[in-house]
């Protein structure tokens, strides 16, 4: 008898309905991301002779100067670009979230669009402006006799990356400050306390958790970043010399691989250490319906200052986006301030020839993001809310995605999926398009969990509690309370998941099989390899900012509609 | 013979003919290409092949070229690609070594067995040349007049101090025709004397990208005033309207650009169809269009060519010059790629840096003139050139085989490692450089 | 756990200012928030906000604070007019709701915030900061985080945050709604007691006008946005000035009728009930209903004329509720609803419902209220 009692206890601790959320979210993380990496990287711990297990190759990655040298640029780079993208959202999201300003939302949604650069494009117009021989340049030295070196090395890098990674401190940081109860504020001002003391001293502190779940992304995302080092020439950072490795042919060279585990591994620690920076900072408010930032209204001479600085970091960070536009009008622009003449050409060329490119990305971005948002947000509820063993392990999981870099998991997947053939077609599996969107769900997940995490740490599980009094049941709840609550993250996670999605490239340029299922990138990809391209390529890129940019801004305003018929907006 | 037997013979021969004529059928279906020409290029002849042979729908799977590799030995096992079509010759050579290829002997006429130096086709048949190209100097002349500089015409001019940080070329481990035109300098001047060359122009680069586009269109946007680059950049560039200007130097190869049937092909009548469509007059006259720019295999459709358009064949300053060794480049091949990488490519700052002390200390020496400098820079450039190994050294086997997997028997000795192999390269490079740095420093100082 | 208030601790001489509004209209948007509000607090007065939901109490008090501005009118402490300073120069003490104390510091620094603020240095901050958690009896607790602490500790922190900046005056918006009932009555007397040692001139806003009556001087009942009567607690119960202040203070039995001459003056005639006679300022013919207490009615179980003074009213017992010290009888008279307290003392017998029931009104303790 006694022992039916205690096997029932500790079946009762595992509910059914979550254990088997885990399992399938398991299962699809195991066989996406797990197998497919896994079968690519055991390269790294095999001798290339024998074949047999061993750690030597590790030995001569630490062994080698350029690899240290890699390594500590790549350190560098992100620690740096973390600063500078901090210095720039800073101000817009304290502005846009603490005062009342007019087009808060439009500069939101402004804010997201410097992650919608596509890869390649992105440098080159930011060469055509700030390089050494760019626009601001050449201004310069004609008329001043000096030269700034934006773009000159590691530099370039940091600058790119910086304005390019920019919105994920901006829209985690804004989420996180709109969530912060309006009485924390009020009280330090009542006793005393204002302006920039106020920000350092309370907001700040209490916003944290959004802006440590941005810069650790931002981090993450630059270190493994090839794309950008790469067009810039820069070539002595890990990840392009492992990309450069894996990518050469006619050798079998396991440096590649071991690259892409020490990616891994320095991704995996600094998630760690973001985790323990945040460890025991329970922030989570009890919204009582009128909760979040007051917003104030600033004196005339304040509102001037705030939209020149507004205005100028909107410029730097659009910056890409403005020399993209001039390129796609432009005619000819070589070693000038500007093109020499303007033209609609280019755009005609992209209307006639790439209708299918755009409808391939929508469709492929939402189902990615839809996806990411799902499972980051059941992740984050049983990490949060349930105490099932192994939990953890999930986050992890799926958070090592983003050190994976994008033409390993494409490798990876066409070895994993390439001999299995589909049903009723004979086609392979990796040629089905949803296997790409699997791809970029996968490597998008990291962005959405961390968002729907930080959402959720800011909801007091009290909330629930009260649904679940009122007989609602688990699931109820969760659709009711818990994700309407959330929904700035969640919101935030599906943008960011479905801009950087619309643009990728590295593991798609692998996995298309059939140019009426490539997307977007693939198509600006064709047209960047040629002279007569660069314009229809810039005309093209630009489809896709506007493209995304609007379907961000569009979801924003009904999000936000949304939350001001709760009451959660004032 | 009998009557009866040569009606029968004369029956037998005409039921065989037409049947011959019945097997030559048209081809249709879904053709797929895996390729790295732009879009100018595969446009232009899908349009005239779908022209030729309606029933064929031809689709276009852009790669670079090291993915394309990949890609198709990844799917080697159900593989679903007709047809591999690039410029670099290194990547047949791959596909070949791994049997990812099919012999074809195209039924095409008139094609010659050499342009320039260089054989048209794989002896083997794996894969045949369509076009050639041949490398040579391209320059911005905005940029080039701005900086008051004058436009090059040898290789040797590139090494003058007047270039420095205003060239660029793509790593030759990332550009198969670029590792030709470095292969091509080292056979022409010697192993020796070809890399102190190499070096000597790499002091001038301000980068080293990692494709090849990288550098026509750095030059079009005028980062860099000139590039090392294949011609038909250059010259579709200048079609684009970019204001550029291009060279062949007396040194240079002209390789062939390729095609090859892949093994397994799903559709295999189509693309032998279309190998040889490339290769009929009115392939080869797609080549001749501004935005394409490349020079015809086929000697006699130069003259449909506007006037002045290189002519491989005719000219024969045109990539003769060197009597290319296609062997000796295939046995260190990669040993040449790692070598350039670790001794240029990622460790160019070091480079740059000695090469410029050596060039101030040179311009001091020239204003006031001075025995020990003059000696203490010759020793300068001699530790840039030095190289780590020699050239048999680099043709041996063993060297070699640390950069492939193949183990031939079980008695062979076990390679280095190639990341061993780097880093002693690296340290090498490293150290001389540094050392050629100082010394040329001290001569600038004794100049002064 | 009671405790007392020990002021010489704080060891500073805190001076008490008053607080008056004047002519305070505030709009948000189209609505109309707060009406035509005057008030005069005096220095030192513990004085309260009262009323309903939405009466605009809390608003008017953010307004002292600077939260809110208003369209029109002014507020001065003191002779100073505030009405255009901005919150954290107003020198005001406000202590919210939810306590708002910040989870990232710890009771130390959280009480320390407002004197770091004021540059003050830091071993007279230490010192303050220690008088003034001794002062709520919280020192053992400084250096734990607000998320360990009771809702009783986190409210003695923030009154301590609050005092340990010796502000002219002391806000409090429903200090007590978050506490347990018991810890609620005696967390009351504890403010009060320190507001009498501190003098700190003290507003206090809450919906419970038990907690209003037992520690306020003063109280300023609201409804709609309009201040509707000001006074000491007694007068408020005592006199109220319309039929919410009577029906918010205590039990109010309301009755509707008619006000009628009768030679000698103006009674007020209904059903179920003699007239009741009225004052002389009351002219016949006026519209407005009849107040009074459940205990200014008697029950008579005899059936003698009613007493002199006294009208009666005759009805039906509708239910009855047992409070213990008394019965509380819910009578229908004339098919009006009215209440009687009865004492209760054990043994008495209860009156059945749907009994009848006679009662006596004591007249000159009914008040003829207009609105």
């Amino acid at each position: 008898m006694t022992s039916l009692a205690l096997s029932r206890e500790s079946i009762a601790r595992v509910r059914p309905g979550p254990a088997a959320v885990a399992a399938l979210i398991a299962l699809f993380l195991l066989l996406f991301l797990v197998v497919p990496v896994v079968q690519v990287i055991f390269v790294a711990f095999q001798d290339k002779t024998t074949g047999a297990f061993t750690l030597v190759n590790f030995a001569d990655f630490f062994r080698n100067d350029l690899f240290m040298r890699s390594f500590w640029n790549s350190f560098y780079v992100s620690a740096m670009s973390v600063v500078v993208a901090s210095a720039l959202a800073l101000p817009l999201a304290y502005l846009t979230t603490r005062f009342e300003f007019r087009g808060a939302v439009l500069i939101q949604s402004l804010g997201v669009i410097p992650l919608i650069m596509p890869p390649f494009i992105g440098a080159v117009a930011m060469q055509l402006l700030f390089g050494r021989n760019g626009t601001v340049n050449l201004l310069l030295r004609d008329h001043f006799g000096f030269s700034i070196p934006f773009m000159e090395g590691l530099n370039g890098v940091i600058f790119v990356q910086s304005i390019h990674y920019f919105p994920f401190i901006l829209i985690n940081l804004s989420a996180s400050l709109k969530n912060i109860d309006r009485a924390m504020e009020e009280s330090a001002q009542n006793l005393g306390c204002h302006g920039f003391r106020l920000f350092r001293r309370i907001v700040f502190p209490l916003a944290m958790p959004g802006y440590v779940a941005g810069a650790s992304l931002v981090f993450i995302k630059v270190f493994d970043d090839l794309g950008t080092p790469l067009l810039l020439n820069v070539s002595d950072m890990l990840a392009p010399q492992a990309y450069l490795r894996i990518s050469s042919i006619g050798i079998a060279d396991p440096m590649g691989y071991v690259i892409s585990v020490v990616l891994i591994v320095c991704s995996l620690l600094a998630l760690w250490v973001s985790a323990l920076a945040m460890r025991g900072k329970d922030y989570a408010t009890v919204q009582r319906g009128g909760g979040g930032l007051a917003r104030r209204r600033m004196k005339p001479l304040e509102l001037v200052a705030a939209y020149t600085v507004v205005l100028l970091i909107l410029m730097l960070v659009l910056a890409p986006h403005i020399g993209l536009s001039l390129l796609s009008f432009a005619t000819i622009w070589s070693f000038s301030p500007f093109p020499d003449a303007f033209t609609m050409k280019h755009y005609h060329t992209v209307f006639v020839e790439s209708g299918q490119y755009i409808t391939n990305t929508l469709l492929y971005a939402s189902l990615a993001a839809a996806l990411d948002v799902v499972i980051g947000t059941a992740i984050a509820y049983l990490v949060l809310r349930t105490k099932l063993p192994g939990r953890q392990w999930l986050d992890y999981a799926a958070m090592a995605a983003l050190a994976v870099p994008g033409v390993v998991l494409g490798i990876g997947y066409l070895r994993s999926f390439y001999g299995i053939p589909m049903p009723f077609s004979g086609q392979p599996l990796s040629s089905f398009w949803l296997i790409l969107v699997f791809a970029l769900a996968i490597r998008r997940l990291p962005y959405a969990l961390r968002a729907c995490t930080a959402a959720l740490q800011q909801v007091s599980s009290s909330l629930e509690e009260a649904a679940e009094n009122l007989a609602a049941t688990k699931l109820r709840t969760l659709g009711r309370i818990v994700v309407p609550l959330m929904s700035g993250g969640i919101l935030a996670g599906f943008v960011t998941s479905f801009a950087t999605a619309a643009v990728e490239l590295s593991a798609t340029i692998m996995l298309v099989q059939s140019q009426s299922d490539a997307p977007l990138a693939y198509g600006l990809y064709v047209y960047m390899q040629s002279a007569a391209g660069r314009g229809p390529g810039a005309a093209l890129g630009v489809f896709a900012v506007v493209i995304v940019g609007l379907g961000t801004y569009l979801s924003h305003v009904i999000i936000e509609r949304g939350r001001r018929e709760r009451g959660q907006e004032r | 013979m009998s009557r009866t037997l040569r009606s029968v013979a004369a029956a037998l021969a005409f039921v065989l003919a037409s049947g011959t004529a019945a097997f030559a059928q048209d081809p249709s279906g879904k053709l797929v290409i895996v390729t790295s020409f732009p879009k100018d290029l595969t446009s232009a002849f899908q349009q005239a092949f779908q022209k030729a042979h309606p029933k064929v729908t031809v689709e276009i799977l852009n790669r670079n070229t090291n993915a394309g590799v990949k890609f198709l030995q990844e799917t080697a096992s159900n593989n679903g690609t007709d047809l591999f079509w690039a410029s670099a010759p290194d990547a047949f050579e791959v596909l070949k070594g791994a049997n990812l290829l099919q012999a074809y002997k195209p039924k095409v006429e008139g094609i010659p067995e050499k342009v320039g130096a260089y054989p048209v086709n794989d002896p083997q048949g794996m894969y045949a040349g369509f076009a050639a190209s041949g490398y040579g100097i391209m320059w911005n002349t905005r940029y080039m007049k701005a900086n008051n500089l004058p436009a090059p015409k040898e290789w040797a001019d590139l090494t003058k101090a007047i270039y420095y940080d205003h060239v660029a070329i793509s790593a030759p481990s990332r550009s198969g025709t670029t590792h030709l035109t470095i292969e091509t300098i080292l056979q022409g001047e010697g192993w020796e004397k070809g890399w102190r060359t190499n070096k000597e122009l790499a002091g001038n680069y301000r980068t080293i990208t990692e494709r090849s586009f990288g550098v026509p269109d750095g030059v079009n946007s005028g980062s860099f005033g000139v590039g090392i680059v294949i011609d038909f950049f250059a010259l579709s560039s200048q079609a684009s309207g970019f204001p550029v200007e291009f060279t062949y130097p007396t040194v240079t190869t002209i390789v062939p650009a390729n095609i090859g049937v892949v093994k397994n092909a799903p559709n295999k009548l189509a693309a032998e169809t279309f190998v040889d469509f490339i290769l009929s007059p009115a392939g080869q006259e797609v080549l001749l269009q501004p935005a394409i720019r490349r020079l015809p295999v086929n000697p006699a459709t130069y003259e449909k060519a506007p006037a002045g358009y290189p002519n491989p064949f005719k000219d024969t300053s045109l990539g003769a010059q060197v009597n290319f060794d296609v062997e000796v480049s295939q046995a260190r091949y990669n040993v040449v790629d790692a070598l350039f990488d670790q001794l240029i490519t990622f460790q160019l700052d070091d480079l740059k840096a000695a090469t410029r002390a050596i060039h101030q200390a040179e311009a001091a020496i020239a204003k006031k003139p001075n025995d020990k400098a003059r000696s203490l820079v010759a020793e300068a450039r001699d530790l840039v050139a030095a190289m780590p190994v020699t050239a048999e050294q680099a043709a041996d086997p063993q060297l070699a085989g640390a950069f492939t997997v193949e183990r031939k028997s079980a008695t062979d000795a076990v390679p280095e490692r190639q990341a061993q192999v780097e880093q002693k390269w690296a340290a090498f490079a490293k150290e001389n450089y540094a050392a050629a740095r100082k010394k040329a420093e001290e001569a600038l100082a004794l100049a002064r | 756990m009671n405790h007392q208030f020990s002021p010489t601790a704080l060891g500073a001489d805190l001076q008490s200012v008053g607080v008056r509004i004047d002519g305070v209209n505030l709009f948000y948007g189209s609505n109309h928030v707060l009406k035509d509000v005057n008030l005069d607090i005096r220095p030192g007065e513990f004085f309260a906000f009262l009323g309903p939901s939405g009466c605009g109490k809390t608003t008017l008090l953010r307004l002292i604070a600077g939260f809110n501005t208003a369209q029109r009118g002014l507020v001065r402490i003191g002779d100073r007019d505030i009405s255009a300073l901005p919150p954290h120069k107003r020198d005001v003490g406000m202590v919210f709701q939810s306590y708002a104390l910040w989870p990232h510091m710890t009771v130390r620094r959280n009480v320390a915030f407002g004197l770091e603020e004021r540059r003050i240095p830091r071993a007279e901050v230490e010192r303050r900061v220690d008088a003034a958690l001794d002062l709520v009896g919280l020192k053992h607790l400084a250096d734990r985080r607000p998320s360990q602490l009771s809702g009783g500790q986190q409210q003695r922190v923030a009154l301590a945050r609050t005092v340990v900046i010796e502000p002219k005056v002391l806000l409090l918006d429903e200090p007590l709604s978050n506490l347990d009932a018991k810890l609620r009555v005696q967390m009351r007397q504890e403010l009060l007691s320190l507001q009498r040692k501190l003098g700190l001139t003290t507003i206090f806003v809450t919906h419970d006008q038990e907690e209003a009556n037992t520690i306020c001087d003063r109280i300023a009942v609201m409804d709609d946005g309009r201040v509707q009567q000001v006074g000491s607690p007694q007068e408020l119960y005592d006199h109220p000035a319309n039929l919410f202040v009577a029906g918010f203070l205590g039990t109010a039995n309301v009755l509707d009728g008619e006000v009628r001459g009768d030679g000698t003056g103006t009674a007020f005639v209904g059903k179920g009930f003699t007239p009741v006679p009225l004052p002389r300022t009351v002219e016949a013919g006026s519209v407005g209903k009849l107040m009074f207490r459940p205990q200014n009615l008697t029950i008579r179980q005899d059936d003698g004329e009613p007493r002199p003074g006294c009208a009666r009213l005759t009805g039906r017992i509708t239910h009855r509720e047992f409070l213990g010290a008394s019965i509380r009888y819910a009578v229908d008279i004339g098919g009006q609803q009215v209440q009687v307290d009865a004492p209760h003392q054990a043994g008495d017998p209860l009156l059945a419902p749907d009994s009848p029931i006679t009662l006596d009104l004591a007249a000159d303790k009914a008040r003829f209220l207009r609105r």
